[in-house]
This record gives structure tokens, C-alpha cells and sequence, in this order.
């Protein structure tokens, strides 16, 4: 028998295979549909799944990578190189949205598609797919909870911390140390509570493949002198990544460490070139809401429930006036302080 | 002393929402119906893996994905398809009787 706690609606109790002692729980999903915010119809009607939405999107995702790679190209023996990797970083780093929406199995109507192309923008971005499945999932059901939710952002208590965080160099420091931890077959206590005992072998192989990969990598561009990947790829990810920070900070921080959605994630209003970018994900709240919804029916989602989540309509730089008010007014004015 | 299951009235195959999944509380069970392309499936509504209502869920076919988490069953025989769903889930044989869903419990 094992507790699981959802939303902070109830505690629940499971025996694993017997059906007498399951007892629902209230997903926010579930809470809206009783609540009249959604009908059923309606959340049919968004869920609906196709292939050609995301291939078109793909599309013109692949087109701006390439684009944005030839001004890497172009710009080869210039100091503008460095501004174009930055301006290339930023698209790379948007390969999380996508390995998002795809570890949701919502990007493609066919699911071994999400798998394949989540598996892709994961080695893209140093992220194995699987292993982020499992903790995202873990994210969804305890969402702002401290010490449960596994990628809980702490509100930073500081304007040190605040910048530290976007830097990134605390994020590397943990991404690279997981992977390696990963790699040598461990795993922390709160990793084995959320994944399977059947499934923890898996997570250590996929693991030690993307590290056999980048290996493989280094070498075949020491060995052949071929350094375009670090140009168009490794050094524009690191210099993009910070933008990612800045966006991932958005969605929760900042907004309180309570279960409610309605209260603890933030839907931000951005230009169509950053929710191009980002597949829809800056209707976050929405998305926790119901994460069945494919990308491109969020913003519909968005018209039905706009009432019922809190909504930023200055986009991320709204977000951030707001954290950096919360951090200019002390710990006791901020939503984070748990 | 175990009693043999019988066959039981669950629904009117003309309430069922058509191509999905449709919500039945039997007794104090829910359950899900499903209409899928090759007949009626019924299982219990709760994820065994973290207990959302599948109801809720997204239906594609004989695919019922779970709306917290998204891992999937196959309605006909209950198998996890994908994680973090690993058990299979509980089915009940169905059949329809005179326009009538039921089920063998």
C-alpha cells in the first residue's frame, strides 16, 4: 500500500491491485468539468489530436533553425558571430518546449512520434527523454509543492540568487551532475519514489547512451577537426540558455507554493514569435489545467478558462517585474517563502 | 463462498457518447465505457496509477490515456501501453443485449 497526494485535494490511499480501495482523485481537470468552467463536449473538442498541426509547426520550426544556423555560417570570421549564436541559442534552448509537449504524447496524434522527436530535441538539449517524462509527471502532481514537486524553482531571496539562477551555472552544475549520477547507476530517493522499480534500469541506460553520444561526438570532431558542432550547437546552447531560465522562471516563481492552479501558476501573454517558440507553452496555467490538450488548442482553452487562472498580461517581463517586486518587498511580502 | 459473476444491465448503448469514453457509476464503482471500433470495452474509471478518472481522458480508438499524467491502456485487454502506467488496468467482459451495455461482474 503507498499515499499519493494530488493537488492537495485528499489523501488517498491505494492497495496497487485492489480496485476496492482506489478512491478518486480531483484532478484540476475534474474540478473544472464540475464546476461548469468546461463541459465534456468542449474538452473532447480540445483534445483532439492530429499529426498535421505539429508537422506544419515542425516546418517552420526547422526553417528558423536553419535560418538562424547560416547567420552562425555567415558571420563565421566577424565578432557578429557571437550575437548570432546567441540569436541561434535561443531557438536551440526552445527545444525544451517541444521535448514538453512531446513527453505530454500531445505534440503528435501517432505516439511513437512524441517519442522519437522528444528523444531528439533530449539529446539537443542534454535532457534524456524518459528519465524528464518521469519527473514532469511528478512536476503535474505536486505542482509548487516544496520538497515534493522535483523541478520546484525556489523563489530566489535575493537579487544574487536571482541572477545566479539566470545565469544558468547552477542549472548546468545540476544537469550535468544528474546525468553522471545517472550514468554510474544511482539514483536519489526522491527519483526512485516517482520512478517504477521496474522502469529505474531504463532511466540508467538512456542515461549512459546520451553520454556514449556525446563522447562519440567530441571525438569524431577531434578526430576529424570538424568543430561545427560546437559552433552551431554546444556554444549557442549555452549562451541561449539563460533565456530559458528567464522563461522557466515565469510559469511559477513568484506565484504561491500552494496545490491550487488557480493560485500557483502563472499564464503569461506573449508576442505570437515567442509562443511560436515556446509551442503554446506560455498558456502554462492552461496546460496544468489539462495537459491532454494539444499545443496548438491552448489558446482556445485559454478563452474557455480565462476567468478561472491567473493570467500575466505583460508576458515574461511582466513575470519578472513581479518577482523582482516580490524580492524588493522582503520574504514576507512573496508567495515563495516555504 | 465466492458467487459466480452474473451478466448485468450497465447502460443503453444509445446514451453512450459515441467514439469515447463514457462515465457509469455501478454501485459504488465508477466505471469507464468505452465505444470503440471494434465493440464495447468497459474497465474502472481510476488510473491505477494515480487514481485520475480516465473519463477525463483522451480516447483514441482502443487507446485510453489518463488525463494527469498520460500514460495509456489498451480498453481491450487493459495493458499499460505507456508510462507511468506499468500495471494493467482492470477490464470487465462486456456485451450488448438488446441495445443494453452489460457487463460480467
Amino acid at each position: 500500500m503507498y499515499a499519493v497526494r494530488v493537488n492537495c485535494t485528499r489523501e488517498i490511499e491505494f492497495h496497487q491491485n485492489c480496485e476496492h480501495k482506489m478512491q478518486a482523485v480531483v484532478t484540476p481537470l475534474t474540478q473544472a468539468l464540475s464546476e461548469g468552467n468546461l463541459t465534456r463536449e468542449e474538452l473532447r473538442e480540445l483534445m483532439e489530436r492530429s499529426n498535421g498541426p505539429a508537422l506544419k509547426w515542425l516546418a517552420a520550426w526547422v526553417a528558423v533553425a536553419l535560418t538562424t544556423s547560416s547567420l552562425v555560417v555567415f558571420a563565421w570570421n566577424s565578432w557578429l558571430i557571437w550575437p548570432t549564436m546567441f540569436l541561434h541559442g535561443i531557438v536551440i534552448v526552445h527545444h525544451f518546449s517541444l521535448q514538453h509537449e512531446c513527453v505530454h504524447y500531445s505534440v503528435f496524434r501517432t505516439r511513437w512520434l512524441n517519442k522519437l522527436v522528444g528523444t531528439i530535441c533530449g539529446y539537443i538539449i542534454v535532457l534524456p527523454n524518459r528519465f524528464f517524462r518521469y519527473e514532469h509527471c511528478d512536476h503535474h502532481t505536486y505542482t509548487q509543492l516544496h520538497g515534493k514537486d522535483p523541478e520546484l524553482i525556489p523563489m530566489p531571496k535575493n537579487i544574487t540568487e536571482y541572477l545566479l539562477f539566470l545565469s544558468s551555472i547552477p542549472f548546468w552544475y545540476a544537469r550535468v551532475n544528474e546525468l553522471l549520477r545517472h550514468t554510474l547507476g544511482h539514483l536519489n530517493d526522491q527519483e526512485k519514489r516517482f520512478i517504477p522499480a521496474v522502469e529505474q534500469s531504463s532511466i540508467i541506460r538512456e542515461a549512459r547512451l546520451m553520454v556514449m553520444f556525446y563522447l562519440a561526438v567530441v571525438l569524431l570532431m577531434y578526430t576529424t577537426g570538424l568543430w561545427a558542432p560546437l559552433w552551431l550547437w554546444i556554444i549557442p546552447l549555452i549562451l541561449g540558455e539563460p533565456v530559458m531560465r528567464f522563461i522557466r522562471m515565469t510559469e511559477h516563481v513568484g506565484r504561491p507554493t500552494v496545490a491550487q492552479r488557480q493560485e500557483n501558476t502563472r499564464t503569461n501573454l506573449v508576442s505570437w514569435p515567442w509562443r511560436f517558440l515556446c509551442w503554446n507553452m506560455n498558456f502554462h496555467a492552461e496546460h496544468h489545467y489539462a495537459s491532454s490538450v494539444p499545443f496548438h488548442a491552448l489558446p482556445d482553452l485559454h478563452e474557455k478558462i480565462k476567468k478561472h487562472i491567473y493570467i500575466e498580461p505583460a508576458g515574461y517581463l511582466g513575470a519578472h517585474r513581479d518577482i523582482l517586486a516580490q524580492l524588493r518587498k522582503g520574504p514576507s511580502s512573496t508567495y515563495a517563502k516555504g | 463462498m465466492q458467487r459466480d459473476k452474473q451478466w448485468r444491465n450497465l447502460i443503453a448503448v444509445s446514451d453512450l457518447r459515441k467514439n469515447w469514453v463514457t462515465r457509469v457509476d455501478f454501485g459504488n464503482r465508477p466505471l469507464a465505457v468505452y465505444d470503440a471500433p471494434s465493440g464495447v470495452y468497459v474497465s474502472l474509471a481510476l488510473c491505477n496509477h494515480g487514481g485520475a478518472d480516465l473519463c477525463d481522458g483522451y480516447f483514441d480508438e482502443h487507446l485510453i490515456e489518463c488525463p494527469l499524467h498520460q500514460g495509456a491502456f489498451d480498453v481491450r485487454d487493459g495493458r499499460a501501453i505507456d508510462t507511468p502506467a506499468t500495471r494493467p488496468m482492470k477490464t470487465f467482459p462486456a456485451r450488448i443485449i438488446d441495445g443494453c451495455v452489460q457487463i460480467k461482474i
